[in-house]
């Protein structure tokens, strides 16, 4: 396969998405400007310029009529998809650092940065998916952490639950009507951070990276454990593929280390393990520093990763992607023959 | 350009000599189209621009938000671009071959197995100074400032001495570096490997084969030639947009006398409806 690579932004990519047909995909960097690409060829469909300060998350509504992102100037913009035109601001007292549409997209989430004396929180807004029309100023209900900070957060399948990540490696659930909480698991080890989390396309469990060189697959109903991938790097990023049974994990050194080795040592590679055998089948190449952000397509012919390097690359899969199969998957069971 | 600003009243295309013929489209009857264009280059000189251009229709089905989205105007940065992939965004990375394995992490394996190898190999070595033989960097040697480097010493005593033969070529009597090509008996050595030792070897055993059938396969001819001795490469040209092979082919031999053999008996020879031509390949300049 030969990558499409974009080169749209001037610093480190924080996160790209692509929206629910897959034909667009989105990007933030910190610089300050979002990026709209299509994804087939790579042609940029434009910009939205208006934030002040490094963007660290873009979520797109299911009808790609609605784009939000989240920045470091500790605002939330909902911006037209169409035409690039900011419809609203939120202000808050830090950095925002993740925004997730739900299902519907009638509800947004954000979690906002812990600093300057401010806990951590996660809020939740109604959207309006009308452009023109007026979007509510105060959210519906809003989560603070006393203890560890959120760094991620996730709506669960029929937006049931608000899943988070925390920065000790403990994932949580609350309601998501009013946010009361429900349930709080160690998934990762003591103290490290998750950095990333993405649901399954049904919602029903989903991937968390973490600092501990690990990715887990947890079910939202019970935030047990399904699934252990075992690395030798720090995660910064993990996707679930739809079609066939991988996960994709990315990450790589800490970038403040990355210039003191060579691109081998820096294992800058995304990451192929087979979902249910927990196994490594295959790396893919091609960063010049640690991945940030995996984004899977949604019909799961392809992926996108952003890196550390400034660059977004696109893959479509080849035909051996697609061929390949455990020995068992390849066994039928045949019908057991009964003698009467 | 200068054309376009002729007003078409004084247009004696007609009657210049220097006029360019119109562009003559050509089907083929293998399905592909020949196209004859004519333009004038800088020099004003005539070009001829013979293409041959196969068309093939792909279809594709969309989802029909997805082809709305398509004609969308671009926006802010992108404002007024035309449409298609802007090269300065957009590029296309090399060809990455991913094929999933289960035994992957075992072919990774044999990988760094050979970088085993290697490190040790190099730890066998030992670091050696150039001043009095410690196993430390020279560099890092404590008679650095007092002693000069030995095999140096020797050097500038037997210069000295005028015994010539220099044990160390690399640098002059004064320590000096000396680049490759300036050092003793360099004007033999100058350039060596460009020669083309391989190439000459090759030619040797090659056979040019000439009136080949349009159908022929690469591995027809080797089994062919493979009757008088070991063939190391076959070469069929073919057609790249039919795929058809041009009518010539080269076979080569690991061994001349095999060489000489097949070209004997396979000169005349009767393949598909044809009769090969054998011969020795000449050298091309």
């Amino acid at each position: 396969m030969r990558p499409i690579i974009l080169n749209g932004h001037e610093r480190a990519l924080t996160q790209i998405k692509f929206n629910r047909d897959g034909d667009l995909l989105f990007s933030t960097a910190k610089d300050h400007v979002v990026c709209a690409w299509f994804s087939a060829n790579g042609e940029r469909l434009g910009t939205y310029h208006g934030h002040q300060g490094a963007l660290w998350t873009v979520d797109i509504d299911p009808t790609s009529t609605i784009l939000a992102t989240g920045a470091a100037d500790n605002t939330i913009r909902l911006w037209e998809v169409r035409t690039g035109r900011l419809l609203k601001t939120w202000d808050f007292p830090t950095a925002v650092k993740r925004v997730e549409f739900n299902e519907d997209g009638n509800l947004l989430l954000a979690v906002t940065e812990q600093r300057m004396g401010y806990l951590g929180t996660v809020v939740a807004f109604n959207i309006n998916s009308d452009v023109d029309g007026p979007q509510e100023d105060e959210p519906i209900f809003k989560i603070t952490f006393d203890e560890s900070k959120a760094t991620v957060a996730a709506w669960s399948y029929l937006t049931k639950f608000i899943v988070t990540a925390h920065e000790d490696g403990s994932v949580a659930t609350w309601d998501a009507k009013d946010g009361s909480f429900i349930q709080r698991v160690q998934a990762h080890e003591q103290d490290m951070l998750i950095t990333d989390m993405q649901m399954a396309a049904d919602r029903t469990y989903f991937i968390t990276a973490c600092r501990d060189k690990t990715a887990k697959v947890i079910d939202v109903n019970t935030l047990q454990v399904l699934k252990t991938y075992v690395t030798d790097t720090p995660l910064n990023t993990a996707a679930i593929t739809p079609l066939k049974e991988f996960v994709v994990l990315g990450g790589g050194q800490a970038a403040s280390e990355v210039t003191t080795t060579s691109q081998r040592q820096g294992k800058f590679e995304a990451r192929f393990y087979h979902k249910i055998f927990e196994e490594e089948i295959g790396r893919v190449k091609g960063h010049f520093g640690p991945l940030n952000t995996i984004a899977v397509h949604p019909a799961g012919t392809g992926y996108a990763s952003g890196g550390e390097d400034g660059y977004v690359r696109i893959h479509f899969f080849d035909k051996a992607y697609f061929d390949f199969k455990y020995e068992v998957e390849r066994f039928q069971p045949q019908e057991v023959q009964t003698t009467a | 350009m200068a054309d376009q600003k002729h007003n078409w009243a004084d247009d004696d295309e007609f009657d210049d000599p220097s006029a360019l013929p119109p562009q003559q489209i050509t089907s083929n009857p293998d399905g592909t189209k020949t196209i004859v264009t004519w333009r004038l280059n800088e020099d004003n000189k005539k070009v001829k621009t013979t293409r041959k251009i196969r068309t093939t229709i792909k279809k594709e089905y969309v989802d029909p938000r997805v082809a709305e989205r398509r004609e969308w105007a671009k926006f802010g940065n992108e404002k007024g671009h035309p449409a298609g992939p802007d090269l300065t965004t957009t590029s296309v990375g090399e060809n990455i071959i991913f094929k999933p394995s289960t035994n992957w992490k075992a072919t990774q394996k044999e990988e760094s197995a050979e970088d085993q190898a290697l490190r040790e190999k190099l730890l066998q070595k030992k670091v050696a100074c150039r001043i009095c033989k410690g196993d430390h960097f020279t560099a890092r040697c404590p008679f650095k400032d007092t002693l000069q480097p030995l095999d140096e010493a020797g050097a500038a005593a037997e210069a000295d001495t005028g015994a010539g033969g220099a044990v160390d070529d690399s640098v002059d009597a004064n320590g000096r570096y000396i680049a490759p090509h300036m050092r003793k008996g360099a004007g033999a050595r100058a350039g060596d490997s460009m020669g083309g030792g391989k190439q000459e070897r090759d030619d040797l055993a090659t056979l040019r084969v000439t009136n080949v059938s349009e159908m022929a396969e690469e591995a027809d001819l080797r089994a062919m030639f493979e009757r008088y001795g070991r063939v190391t490469r076959v070469f069929l040209a073919k057609d790249r947009d039919t795929g058809r092979a041009k009518g010539f082919a080269f076979v080569s031999y690991q061994d001349r006398a095999d060489a000489a053999k097949a070209c004997e008996k396979m000169d005349g020879h009767g393949y598909g409806h044809l009769i090969l031509r054998v011969e020795f390949a000449k050298r091309s300049q």
